[in-house]
């Protein structure tokens, strides 16, 4: 019979974060240009150990293991190509052989590697979209058909986004001795945390758990940011830390916006005792901590509207003056906050302020053409007592919908038509 | 209790991708419950099948002829009352049966 002392069991995602942990140390160690070896030898480590660990027993460190496959696995791997290129030259793996123990490597480099791999992966010469690929391909440890998956993209698309940015690396690799290029690349870095974070949090998809893993893996990296960043400038900067106060005060109501059966509540349905506390708490502390200097960005303004409704004890008690100012502050980011803004004018001063704000507006095509811009004018017009332009706006509304949990919420928002009174 | 030799045989299947990470740990847990649960059946967990050469009295006839990993690729000895529960574990490991691989269940018969 089989004697293998039961393993202590591996934490949740051991598997996808180790996968980026030793993508971005072993990066490092090569250099980026390799990141296509990088991330085969990587995957042949993990595949070695779900062979090797149920017949063998889990190592002790299962981290430290990995790493020493992988490194092996790329180390030969590389001189195999170096017969061919010289590569060796360039990056003499066999110097840093026995130099350390991995356990080093992966304690001391392990926050220094992952973030100079989010910074390789913000490369302004690539799409924004292609940035959040490759960031969620090399960090978060997910593959083609789980980015597509997340992203509503075709695998095809996926595929097509990464070998286009490595090949980009290929051509012009990060330097990744000392990182000047955060001061450059911060910015880039906070739209695609902020970005990966949406994608999660405003997802339609039909299974909660995989939107819930986009938001953590957001606040996870953005950890990573704000550490280093503490570590070397003595603080997190202002907006990291109000990236992170918008990212975990979204979290806090993410329990409170679906019912039973998964569909989805509006604001004023959610019971607010289903807010996560701790969320809460950690989002105002960030928040706290991002009121610092001169600095207001955009993510001060979501952060303090989101602060906003997880403190107001109901939809009726929330401070629409308050909100209705943070969304005035990000009407030039996007078009969108203009429509945001309306809405909340129409809690505070009535649904015609609300119209008379949108006076004039001419939205671009791409929200014109969007659910809510139709859904949001057919309740204000409702409610301002305009019905023949509701049910206009309404039957728009529905028909551009893209899920069935959007149309069934719409219905429900916009059911007066049905002879129901407008709860608004 | 008879045992039984269990062959993994590579199969053409299309659909063949690596499995992800996540996907990966999903595998390892579950391989640990179906270790747990016939952890009496299970003789010999087995390996991988490296190279290998058929020698023979006589040389065999004209080829081709196929490697031995490439037809199997790893084995494991299990324990059980009936070719049809030896079937059930075998079956139960995760992966062993899946697109591109199956496994052929062999009574072994002993003096």
């Amino acid at each position: 019979m089989i004697e293998t002392p039961q393993p202590a069991p591996l934490v949740e995602h051991f598997f996808r974060h180790e996968y980026g942990r030793l993508v971005a140390v072993l990066s490092r160690q090569v250099g980026v240009e390799h990141l296509e070896q990088v991330e085969d030898a990587v995957q042949s480590a993990l595949a070695a150990a779900l062979e090797t660990w149920p017949v063998r027993g889990q190592p002790d460190d299962p981290g430290a293991w990995l790493f020493r496959v992988a490194q092996n696995q790329l180390r030969s791997e590389l001189r195999t190509a170096s017969r061919r290129q010289g590569i060796l030259e360039r990056h003499p793996m066999d110097e840093v052989e026995d130099a350390s123990p991995p356990e080093t490597h992966l304690r001391g480099e392990v926050g220094d590697g992952l973030l100079r791999m989010l910074l390789v992966c913000c490369d302004p010469a690539l799409p924004v979209e292609s940035q959040l690929v490759l960031a969620l391909k090399t960090l978060c440890g997910f593959d083609v058909r789980e980015i597509a998956l997340r992203l509503f993209r075709t695998e095809a698309n996926i595929y097509k986004r990464l070998s286009r940015a490595r090949a980009r690396l290929r051509e012009a690799p990060l330097e990744l001795e000392g990182i000047p290029e955060i001061e450059q690349r911060r910015p880039a870095v906070h739209a695609v945390l902020y970005t990966m974070f949406t994608e999660g949090h405003l997802s339609s998809h039909p299974d909660a758990a995989l939107r819930r893993e986009l938001c953590d893996e957001a606040i996870r990296l953005a950890g990573v940011l704000a550490a280093h960043e503490s570590n070397n400038e003595a603080a997190p900067t202002p907006e990291t830390c109000a990236l992170l106060a918008l990212m975990h005060l979204h979290a806090a109501r993410a329990g409170a916006r679906e019912d039973a059966s998964g569909g989805l509540l509006l604001l004023e349905e959610q019971d607010r005792r289903l807010f996560d506390a701790a969320q809460i708490h950690a989002g105002l502390s960030w928040l706290e901590r991002s009121a610092r200097g001169e600095t207001f960005s955009r993510y001060h303004a979501e952060a303090g509207i989101a602060a906003e409704h997880c403190l107001a004890a109901s939809f009726e008690e929330t401070r629409w003056d308050q909100v209705v100012e943070g969304y005035a502050s990000l009407i030039a980011v996007s078009p969108v906050h203009r429509l945001n803004h309306a809405v909340a004018l129409a809690q505070w001063k009535g649904p015609a302020a609300a119209l008379a704000a949108l006076e004039g507006f001419e939205p671009p095509t791409w929200l014109a053409g969007s659910y809510q811009w139709s859904a949001v004018l057919a309740d204000l017009h409702h409610r301002a007592g305009g019905l023949e332009q509701a049910a206009r706006h309404r039957a728009v509304a529905v028909e551009l919908a893209p899920t069935d949990a959007i149309r069934a919420l719409l219905a429900r928002r916009l059911a007066w038509l049905e002879g129901q009174p407008s709860s608004g | 209790m008879p045992s039984y030799l269990c062959l993994q045989r590579s199969l053409p299947s299309e659909n063949r991708s690596k499995p992800s990470p996540a996907q990966m740990q999903e595998m390892y847990a579950k391989f640990g419950a179906w270790k747990e649960k016939f952890k009496d059946n299970l003789t010999d967990l087995g390996g991988k099948l490296g190279e290998g050469k058929l020698v023979a009295s006589e040389a065999p006839a004209d080829g081709p002829f196929v490697e031995v990993k490439e037809l199997v690729g790893g084995y494991m000895i299990v324990s059980a009352e009936t070719l049809e529960q030896a079937i059930e574990i075998a079956q139960g490991c995760p992966g062993l049966v899946s697109p591109g691989s199956g496994v052929e269940v062999i009574e072994i018969h002993r003096p």
